[in-house]
């Protein structure tokens, strides 16, 4: 089902942890909310379980206003970091509990806690207990015993952070796979852009309990709205070069580069690694030397230092140049970002074409 | 796959959610309320009337706090404060180490930087501990102690007895030894035994003719000779058999507190070259001081109340030497005087209120604001 | 520690083990062989092992299980049900406040408790003085503060919180049982419930609730939030979420509270002394009555002590696995 959350503050004492925050999920849809440790993500999705209050605004599920409704009445199911399974009951027992707990005879209970342990191919683990699992069969009881009811809507909480990480990739495409299968309304919460941008239909990047950008993943990727969403996502993270732009030209130190923008004082040139080359010393657009090399299997990331800033970039995977060695790099005109240092949006003419989302 | 739905929000289970708080709270609410409360408030009225039975019921005469009065300066102030007795050469002594303490803690309280009216309400409050003290030490070494010096003698001295075996016990079962859980079920025992029946079993072992230690007790010369006639041993003996119970309370709780502490830092310290006593003072103790201290605390409060043992042990005797306050009150009431028996009974409370929440304050409180 | 290595110290940790073992099983075995003396041989000296140098007779077990029978049976029989009732009472109320406080937010404004006191001072007044009848005056107070904290709830500033009202409960237990029982038996016999096993059951849970609280409250505390938050997303209403989450997860504490709560209402004296005089009789009573006029009944008592251990020692058996962790939440974080 849809869920819409209109205008939702939400306090803690003095800390205003969600922001006049907007935010619809289409039936159907995955969205992704992603941001630091302290963006008030978890909070957010903990407000559309009921398990926190609002302090204003509402909140919306399928045509039902649930803002005063508690957790119990909102019919979500929801998948916890810690997958809080019941240590006391058995696998078949932690999956069937929420038809348990709405009177569903025990026979047809079994019958959907097998289905569901199927879906998830856990079917031969029912009569075990949580402590005998290893951390991925408890994730799939945890989400067996998400789909068991047909929910109005999935939340998770960093589901998959307490995997290693080959586990972790596995999971992210079955966890894919299942919710457009069911095609049911999922709200992810995470910190891992990699994460967001592979799961999410759409993603909402938050900042200290404010929406900062709302979009598809590639378009969170590779238009940023703020210097923020430019800086967290992406990995490694969007090059930054700090200077001022005067009549189309950006300047940093020795360097210059013609820019489409507006004139700004302190202004934050942005490139992202695949969109910086390497070049000769003397003809790139910024000079410097190596300041670390590091080979990372199919390709080599170099970090060149130029002036006070680094900018890294990504080169071919027998590179060799040493540590102190002069080198030069060439940007890639039409992929560049210019923000505002003191406020944080763009400045360049890109971003109005683009449109703001 | 079950398409379950919401449940029904219907109206009486909405309403039990939405005050859930109130439910879980009110059985346990609504019970303190009519039996400690409204008791409480009751017991305070009595103590300041004199209770008589009349045809058909009872009389309530209000006296004021004629029953307080009689307890602190009249009639039966010997019977609960006891009679102060001569000075003596060494009560000096105490009272002036007990002074150097009392300013050596004054001075590193002015080094912390506590303010002056801090400072002069700690001067007052420790040169009223050295008037308590003088005062304790002339009812129980040359005077006559009442029920308040014997049931604070119970506390302290059954206290200090109790932990430091406890706790002993508790480091030996956790220092690898073999058969620490043979022991541990062993020494839990006397905590299960009624009081009434550990107050008969130490009257039958002490009986020093017909009881198992009399061979010995003749072997050295010992005379027919009952302990009960002597006031201190009399109290002793109610000691020994309350610790007796109280010991394995303490000793378990000790024992799951030093399991808790980290073994990785009892090697650390041990890497670094310490000894088994550094181990326990550096590693061990700081660890295990808070609950240590919550325990102390748990100890003193059941101590304050009490009453089987010396009932029926001793029956208070000789005299009143073994009698606690609780019997105390329990006696007045024996003796139809409700109002005198509420009296004691409230002074043993602001008693043991006072001294609790200092212990808390002082020692317990301190104690966990390190963790 | 130093044991564990050093021979000598080592010896002595287990002599001293040995030691205290003894002192520990030494006056109950004086106990148990003692029930199995005739009166002569307890009172011609000592006599220490049994087949060897007395011969042990079941004239005591035989008097007062086949001869008294009932005499017996019903204060055992009372002091079960006694101690059972109470005690899944206090752990049942206790832990509901503990989870309560460990979950909810609370606050009781100043003035709807001195509304309170306000209303059952007046109700004093008019019960003592112009001798109204005690269940009238009852209900009028009760509605007086009931209209009244409606009244003025909107005007109320101050609260209490949660740890205050943790602090109030846990405090009862300072309270002297002496301090209160006097007014609880005018209470008793005003409902004429005195020498009943409720009464005795209501009293005992009440003293014994601050121990639950206490201990219970520190469990909960413990306890991840996110089992709990995960049932009520799948429907589960807060009573079930503490039935079928919160106190399984908690049994371990459940489990030493019940026992030490067993504990202390089985061997309780002085509630019982006030309380009941021959109807409900229980068996510390029982006990302490072998202390007849013809001298102690060293014998009749030491077969009721056993009789009273080997129920409490059964249930220890049945719930020791969880013992040691149970205690040691509550006693470490207080």
């Amino acid at each position: 089902m849809r869920i819409a959350m209109r205008n939702v503050n939400k306090w803690f004492g003095a800390n205003h942890v969600v922001n006049h925050v907007n935010l619809e999920a289409e039936e159907g849809e995955f969205v992704i909310l992603l941001g630091p440790s302290g963006c008030g993500k978890t909070t957010i999705l903990r407000l559309i379980a009921g398990l926190e209050q609002c302090d204003e605004g509402q909140i919306i599920i399928g045509e039902r206003d649930v803002t005063a409704l508690p957790p119990k009445f909102r019919d979500l199911a929801m998948v916890f970091q810690s997958y809080a399974l019941y240590p006391h009951k058995t696998v078949a027992d932690n999956i069937a509990f929420p038809l348990a707990l709405r009177r569903v005879p025990a026979g047809e209970r079994r019958q959907a806690a097998h289905e569901a342990a199927a879906q998830v191919k856990i079917a031969d683990l029912l009569e075990r207990y949580p402590r005998q699992l290893s951390g991925g069969q408890r994730q799939r009881v945890a989400l067996a015993r998400a789909i068991v009811r047909r929910p109005a809507a999935f939340l998770m909480d960093e589901p998959l952070s307490n995997l290693d990480a080959r586990l972790r990739s596995h999971m992210r495409a079955e966890l894919k796979n299942i919710q457009k299968r069911l095609g049911i309304t999922t709200v992810y919460v995470t910190h891992d852009q990699i994460e967001a941008m592979t799961l999410g239909d759409r993603v909402v990047v938050l900042n200290q309990g404010e929406v900062s950008q709302v979009g598809p993943p590639g378009e969170i990727y590779g238009n940023p709205r703020t210097l923020f969403v430019a800086d967290f996502v992406g990995s490694p993270p969007m090059n930054q070069v700090r200077g001022r732009v005067r009549q189309g030209v950006f300047y940093a130190g020795d360097s210059k580069v013609a820019v489409d923008a507006a004139d700004c004082e302190h202004a934050v040139l942005g490139v992202r690694t695949e969109d910086v080359a390497p070049a000769a010393a003397a003809d790139g657009d910024f000079a410097g030397v190596i300041y670390a090399s590091e080979l990372l299997g199919d390709c080599t990331l170099v970090t060149c230092q130029t002036g006070d800033t680094l900018l890294a970039l990504k080169t071919d995977k027998n590179f060799a140049g040493g540590i102190g060695e002069p080198f030069g790099v060439r940007l890639n005109r039409d992929r560049l970002f210019l923000f505002d240092a003191n406020h944080g949006r763009r400045i360049d003419n890109n971003a109005r074409r683009a449109g703001k989302p | 796959m079950n398409a379950a739905g919401p449940p029904p929000a219907g109206r009486w289970s909405l309403w039990a959610d939405r005050n859930a708080g109130s439910i879980f709270l009110l059985p346990a609410a609504v019970v303190v309320l009519a039996f400690s409360l409204f008791p409480l408030l009751a017991s305070f009225y009595l103590s300041l009337h004199r209770f008589k039975f009349v045809s058909g019921g009872f009389e309530l005469r209000h006296v004021g706090w004629l029953n307080y009065k009689k307890l602190l300066f009249g009639s039966q102030q010997y019977h609960f404060l006891g009679t102060a007795g001569e000075w003596h050469a060494a009560f000096t002594f105490v009272v002036v180490a007990a002074a150097a303490a009392l300013i050596f803690c004054l001075y590193r309280a002015a080094r912390r930087g506590v303010g002056a009216a801090g400072i002069v309400g700690r001067v007052l409050a420790a040169a009223a501990l050295l008037v308590l003290l003088l005062l304790f030490l002339r009812i129980i070494v040359t005077g006559v102690p009442g029920t308040l010096a014997t049931t604070l003698v119970y506390v302290f001295a059954g206290g200090a007895l109790q932990f430091a075996i406890g706790l002993g016990l508790a480091l030996l079962c956790t220092s690898g030894l073999r058969g620490g859980n043979f022991f541990r079920v062993v020494f839990f025992l006397p905590l299960m035994v009624t009081p009434v029946g550990i107050a008969y079993a130490f009257r039958m072992l002490s009986d020093m003719s017909k009881g198992p230690f009399a061979p010995l007790w003749k072997f050295f010369g010992g005379e027919n000779f009952s302990w009960a006639a002597d006031p201190w041993q009399a109290r002793m003996v109610v000691i020994i058999g309350d610790s007796w119970q109280w010991i394995p309370f303490i000793f378990i709780i000790m024992l799951a507190a030093i399991e808790n502490v980290d073994n990785e830092q009892r090697e650390a310290a041990r890497m670094d070259g310490a000894d088994a006593w550094q181990v326990f003072a550096h590693v061990t103790w700081p660890a295990v001081m808070p609950a240590a201290a919550t325990v102390v605390l748990i100890r003193a409060i059941e101590a304050f109340k009490i009453i089987d043992l010396p009932n029926i042990l001793t029956n208070g005797g000789p005299g009143i030497a073994t009698e606690s306050m609780a019997l105390h009150a329990f006696a007045a009431w024996r003796t139809l005087d409700l109002g005198g028996s509420a009296a004691v009974a409230y002074l043993l409370l602001v008693v043991s209120v006072v001294l609790s929440i200092s212990f808390f304050n002082l020692v317990v409180a301190p104690s966990r604001r390190l963790r | 520690m130093a044991p564990a290595g050093f021979r000598p110290l080592r010896i002595a940790g287990y002599a001293a083990l040995v030691l205290w073992s003894a002192v520990v099983l030494f006056p109950l075995y004086w106990v148990a062989i003692t029930s199995f003396k005739t009166p002569s041989q307890v009172n011609g000296g000592p006599y220490y092992l049994p087949f060897v140098d007395f011969m042990p007779s079941l004239h005591a077990w035989v008097y007062l299980l086949v001869d008294l029978r009932n005499d017996t049976l019903r204060p055992f029989f009372n002091s079960f049900v006694v101690a059972l009732c109470s005690t899944v009472l206090a752990v049942l109320a206790g832990a509901m406040a503990a989870y309560g406080l460990s979950r909810f937010r609370y606050r009781v404004h100043l003035g709807s408790i001195g509304l309170f006191l306000l209303a059952l001072g007046l109700a004093a007044v008019a019960v003592v003085q112009a001798g109204v009848h005690w269940p009238v005056a009852a209900a009028a107070a009760l509605a007086f503060f009931f209209l009244a904290v409606r009244a003025l709830a909107p005007r109320m500033r101050r609260s209490v919180g949660n740890q205050d009202i943790l602090f109030w409960l846990i405090s009862q237990r300072i309270l002297p049982p002496v301090v209160v029982v006097i007014p609880v038996y005018l209470m008793f016999q005003q409902l004429n419930m005195l020498d009943t096993l409720p009464a005795l059951v209501v009293t005992y849970a009440t003293v014994n609730l601050p121990i639950v609280v206490w201990i219970m409250y520190d469990f909960f505390n413990a306890l991840p939030r996110d089992l709990e938050e995960s049932a009520a997303m799948d429907g589960a209403s807060r009573m079930v979420i503490f039935l079928t989450v919160a106190l399984p997860l908690a049994r371990a504490g459940l489990a030493a509270v019940f026992l030490l709560v067993w504990i202390l209402s089985w061997n309780e004296y002085l509630l019982a002394l006030f309380l009941s005089t021959a109807d409900s009789q229980t068996m510390p009573l029982l006990v302490a009555a072998q202390n007849a006029t013809r001298g102690p009944q060293w014998w009749y008592m030491s077969a009721l002590i056993v009789l009273m251990i080997v129920p409490v020692i059964a249930l220890a058996m049945l719930l020791m696995r969880f013992i040691r962790r149970g205690f040691l939440v509550g006693a470490v974080k207080g």
